[in-house]
């Protein structure tokens, strides 16, 4: 990596740990969401390292433009701010056993990141975006459709599910 | 340590976050922000080793994209249910919406 890549990989970690930290430790749903948000620009500024703009935007887009915009309705349509549904203390044993459900995936994982690394590339591959169109309509077809089935699905469930009817 | 390490410690770190918090919200909104801590773990993950390995990059960028959609769908379905529990329940507490422990 080059010394502006370190720079730049620095940084992003930075934002991607204290959007994270905020993230899950916030008290105000509001403040969390904020959090998420950091979270997620400084994965699409990732993204924008490895050297594929094209996943960068699709973050942008479908996480900070329509994800992001779902949660705030659900931070809404409930009691979010401090005192609200996250108000209070935690007891102690959530906190324990969070930490070691937490500790246990991330020593293994991290272990294995460690011990047994793959050989990698210093400099990532370029993709075009005809090479994913080709892709898409190509091998990777059937995914593709499924994918939009689902989308449809979720999106019928979830109008069916707040549907209501009038006159009750 | 190779790019490819340090980029899986960012990844394994958002997955630790996500699981953290998984455990420690209390409420519905507060789990959802955490699982989508989680599926963003694992598309930089995912993106990461495609990208510097001899892998096919192009499968892992539309396995990441389909990562995307999938949590666009789950984000709706979790805020229809969240909808339905807070009119409900009158609030979207995981304590508050526990009935078969009473």
């Amino acid at each position: 990596m080059e010394v502006m890549a370190k720079i730049a990989f620095g940084v992003y970690t930075l934002v991607i740990l204290s959007g994270s930290i905020l993230a899950v430790t916030s008290s105000s749903l509001v403040r969390a969401l904020v959090g998420l948000i950091t979270t997620l620009v400084g994965v699409a500024g990732m993204y924008l390292l490895l050297a594929t703009p094209f996943m960068a935007f699709m973050q942008l887009l479908i996480y900070i433009g329509a994800v992001s915009v779902l949660i705030f309705f659900a931070v809404m349509l409930t009691r979010a701010e401090k005192g609200g549904d996250e108000g209070g203390k935690a007891p102690m044993k959530t906190y324990v056993y969070g930490l070691a459900a937490t500790m246990a995936p991330a020593a293994l994982l991290g272990w294995l990141i460690m011990t047994k690394p793959v050989d990698s590339v210093a400099v990532p591959v370029e993709v075009t975006i005809k090479q994913l169109g080709d892709g898409l309509l190509g091998s990777y077809f059937l995914p593709f459709e499924l994918i939009s089935v689902i989308l449809m699905v979720a999106m019928a469930g979830a109008v069916l599910l707040t549907w209501e009817k009038r006159g009750k | 340590m190779s790019a490819l390490t340090l980029y899986q410690i960012v990844a394994l770190m958002l997955l630790c976050a996500g699981l953290f918090g998984l455990t420690q919200r209390r409420s519905l909104v507060g789990m959802l922000i955490s699982v989508e801590l989680m599926l963003n773990g694992a598309g930089l993950s995912m993106v990461a080793a495609a990208q510097l390995t001899d892998f096919s990059a192009v499968l892992g960028q539309l396995g990441t994209l389909f990562v995307m959609g999938l949590a666009a769908a789950e984000a709706t379905l979790v805020l229809a249910m969240i909808v339905v529990v807070a009119r409900r329940f009158k609030s979207a507490k995981t304590s508050d919406i526990t009935t078969l422990k009473e």
